[in-house]
């Protein structure tokens, strides 16, 4: 059911072998590396075997012209967003922060093709967005955009690496999945024996820790290979430490793989270690740094 | 590829979903024993109420019409020489009064002073052609030719035995309730019974229903009254005609107006008591094929014998002309359609249950579409197409309905196989017999598995079930994931 223009933007099947040998979750990927603190190993970028981040290409990957959104309660008006330009470039990431109800989450959501803006247009990898029909805009929302949320959000009756799998069942067919199966198994084994889940590849969400479901989620979020992630305060769930070592975890993805990553967050220091940080005010978009 | 993944763990992981399941097999199960043990009853029913019947009976309008034939043999003749014509033969019914205890005078008392005793029977009396002479001829030809090397076959009879049912009802064994005294050989009923001594005068021989034997307290070799009333040939006042005859034995047809409401005598004894006036009041005829010719061999006898004046012709009285050749169907129009009625009857009742089931199954997704919300939202956000999640949900209709009718489908025709057994069992289990033999007259509960019947229920249950399963599937479908996202 994958739209082939939804490929087209990325430029590469997700799911298929890597022609150009980046595929950052091959055979051995993390085999091998060594366990941090957190107790789970990361894709240290000193590992040979770990692939370089490949360019994404040229220009802005995402870019969000005059975005408004406003909802209409009884005969009440309330406006959310008001035009909001974003441009976000390839391997950039993006800190989002602002108060409680400042229209964050709206917005992620709309960049994320979750939710249509009233007004303004979002373009990913030069494809109008919201032009596209509901299955191609589902198709281009599996392949490109990896999401992250704060409750995680995965799917209880699934084990941890059915969740892991979810993106390539979407995106391939019966036919496809079977063919690929054992190919794709491996790989999401090895990712979350890198992200220190090797023990916990059967057991469901309600059996691992936020910390555990965290990163389950996270290695769902990028196993399409997406150009861009999209985090909704990803630690805003977790413990201090915890937050921590999967912060960790997300940033040495980006760091190595590439991505383009936009999060929301609360948390200052969060936003400090992103290359650049916005500010949303009462629906309006302010550059801090 | 999501699709069928995940609606079968949804499936396999809500326990809800098996009520659902458990409710079409339930149902479909139910549908296919009840509808195969209906066919089976009309297909039985078919059988016994046919028994006594022939395909097809002509009864000339003999006392209203000019002109018709005192003697079939013309009819007969005409009958005989139709290809699609096995067997005909002769028939003369009246009615009579029958009483069966005590002497000669008492009987006749019986008849004339206590009309609504227990002891006294209106009954129909019916002279039938067995060809006991020919039968008891070809008997000794045939034994004689074989003692001497020849093989041999008869000429083929056409006697009340070629047409009816009568010989497998002198045949049948006794009910076990009742006193039944079949007769020493089937093929020559009319025969003094083992043992018989002739207390010299000479009468003639009946065979009388196993139930009216057993009611009238007959004995076999004992002797009954019949007393007819019979218009005089002559003066055309009306006569009462009566005389005693020996109970050769009994049959049982299984149908109960019938065993309780015949007698049988050779139609010339029955000639002779009747006054020596008409030789016979029906032609039974049994054909090839009675499903494939019945209507028209029916069609064309009424303008045959209509046409040589056998019968009153359709230029005459185009209504009794058409009313004088009539098939079995014609006379037991009002049971088989009683029967039928039923089935078809219960056959909607209980399509409600299906009906009920798969709002079962309506529920069960609608509920889980709500506790689901969220897993709608996370399919979205990785990207799940509407169409996707439509199917998703619609496919766990389609496993419902699967395993709903295909359980039911199993349980059904399992459970009609083995009806008699489980019959058995329950009655045995439950102390009471729930299959009463006596009231239903079958032996065993009759059972006809229909496969078009059977594929027809399976498909009609699996598009019901699959149609309420559209409906929160659809529901699911169009879920904002905003708002499935936010549900907790």
């Amino acid at each position: 059911m994958q739209d082939p223009t939804a490929h087209g933007a990325a430029g590469s099947d997700p799911t298929g072998p890597d022609p150009t040998g980046s595929d950052p979750y091959g055979q051995g990927a993390f085999g091998s590396t060594a366990p941090v603190s957190a107790g789970f190993a990361l894709p240290l970028e000193t590992d040979p075997r770990s692939k370089p981040a490949k360019p994404r290409g040229a220009g802005p990957l995402l870019s969000a012209r005059g975005i408004q959104k406003s909802y209409a309660i009884g005969e009440r008006k309330i406006e959310i967003l008001h035009g909001v330009d974003l441009d976000l470039a390839h391997g950039e990431s993006v800190a989002l922060v602002g108060a409680s109800g400042a229209g964050k989450s709206t917005l992620l959501h709309v960049l994320g093709l979750l939710d249509r803006p009233s007004a303004g247009t979002v373009e990913l990898g030069g494809v109008d967005t919201w032009k596209l029909s509901p299955t191609q805009r589902s198709a281009l929302r599996n392949g490109q955009i990896g999401f992250v949320f704060q409750f995680y959000h995965l799917l209880p009756e699934l084990t941890a690496i059915e969740n892991v799998l979810l993106p390539a069942m979407i995106s391939n067919s019966t036919a496809g999945f079977r063919r690929r199966r054992a190919g794709l198994r491996q790989r999401a084994t090895e990712m979350l024996e890198a992200f220190g889940l090797g023990q916990r590849l059967k057991h469901r969400p309600g059996q691992l820790s936020g910390g555990e479901r965290q990163r389950v989620a996270i290695a769902r979020a990028l196993f399409n290979d997406p150009p861009l992630i999209i985090a909704d305060e990803p630690t805003g769930n977790l413990d201090t430490q915890t937050g921590e070592d999967v912060l960790e975890l997300l940033f040495a993805e980006h760091r190595r793989l590439g991505f383009s990553l936009l999060m929301v967050t609360h948390d200052e220091r969060v936003a400090s270690r992103c290359s650049r940080a916005l500010e949303m005010v009462d629906g309006r978009l302010l550059t801090r740094r | 590829m999501y699709r069928w993944f995940l609606s079968w763990r949804y499936l396999v992981t809500r326990r809800t979903n098996f009520i659902g399941i458990t409710g079409i097999t339930v149902a479909v199960g139910a549908l296919i024993m009840i509808l195969s043990i209906m066919t089976g009853f009309l297909v039985e029913a078919r059988a016994m109420l046919r028994g006594g019947l022939s395909d097809v009976i002509v009864t000339p309008a003999l006392f209203a019409g000019q002109g018709v034939p005192r003697t079939p043999h013309p009819a007969l003749e005409v009958i005989r020489s139709d290809d699609r014509v096995k067997a005909a033969t002769a028939r003369l019914t009246w009615w009579g009064l029958l009483a069966g205890a005590g002497s000669s005078a008492a009987r006749s008392a019986a008849i004339l002073n206590d009309s609504q005793a227990d002891g006294l029977n209106a009954v129909q009396l019916i002279g039938v052609d067995i060809g006991t002479r020919e039968r008891a001829s070809q008997f000794g030809v045939r034994n004689f030719l074989t003692l001497m090397g020849f093989d041999w076959t008869p000429p083929r009879l056409q006697g009340e035995f070629e047409t009816t049912e009568l010989l497998a009802d002198l045949q049948r064994e006794p009910h076990p309730w009742r006193r039944g005294a079949p007769v020493a050989n089937p093929y020559l009923p009319f025969q003094a019974p083992p043992g018989f001594m002739r207390a010299g005068r000479q009468l003639g021989f009946v065979i009388v229903g196993e139930q009216l034997f057993t009611t009238l307290g007959l004995k076999q070799g004992g002797e009954l009254k019949v007393l007819t009333v019979v218009p005089d040939p002559v003066s055309g006042e009306l006569v009462t005609n009566d005389r005693d005859y020996i109970v050769a034995g009994t049959f049982r047809s299984g149908e109960n107006d019938v065993d309780i409401g015949r007698i049988y005598m050779d139609r010339l004894e029955l000639w002779d008591l009747l006054g020596r006036q008409h030789t016979y009041s029906e032609i039974l005829i049994r054909l090839n094929d009675f499903d494939r010719d019945g209507s028209a061999v029916q069609h064309d006898l009424v303008r045959e014998l209509g046409e040589r004046g056998l019968i009153v012709p359709v230029d005459h009285d185009p209504h009794t002309a058409a009313s004088q050749v009539r098939t079995w169907e014609d006379f037991r129009q009002v049971m088989l359609s009683a029967i039928e009625n039923e089935r078809v009857l219960l056959g909607i009742m209980l399509s409600l249950i299906l009906v009920v089931a798969s709002f079962t199954i309506f529920a069960i997704l609608t509920m889980m579409v709500t506790e689901k919300r969220r897993d709608i939202g996370i399919l979205t956000a990785v990207g799940a197409s509407p169409r996707g999640l439509l199917f998703t949900f619609l496919t766990i209709g389609f496993w419902n309905a699967l395993l709903g009718t295909g359980f039911g489908a199993l349980f059904g025709i399992l459970g009609a196989t083995y009806i008699n057994e489980i019959e058995s069992e329950l009655s045995s289990l439950l102390g009471i017999e729930i299959f009463n033999r006596n009231v239903y007259i079958f032996d065993t509960i009759p059972a006809v598995l229909d496969p078009v019947a059977i594929i027809a229920i399976v498909a009609g249950a699996f598009s019901v079930t699959l149609l309420f399963a559209a409906i929160p599937a659809w529901r699911a479908a169009r879920l904002d994931p905003i708002v499935a996202l936010r549900y907790e």
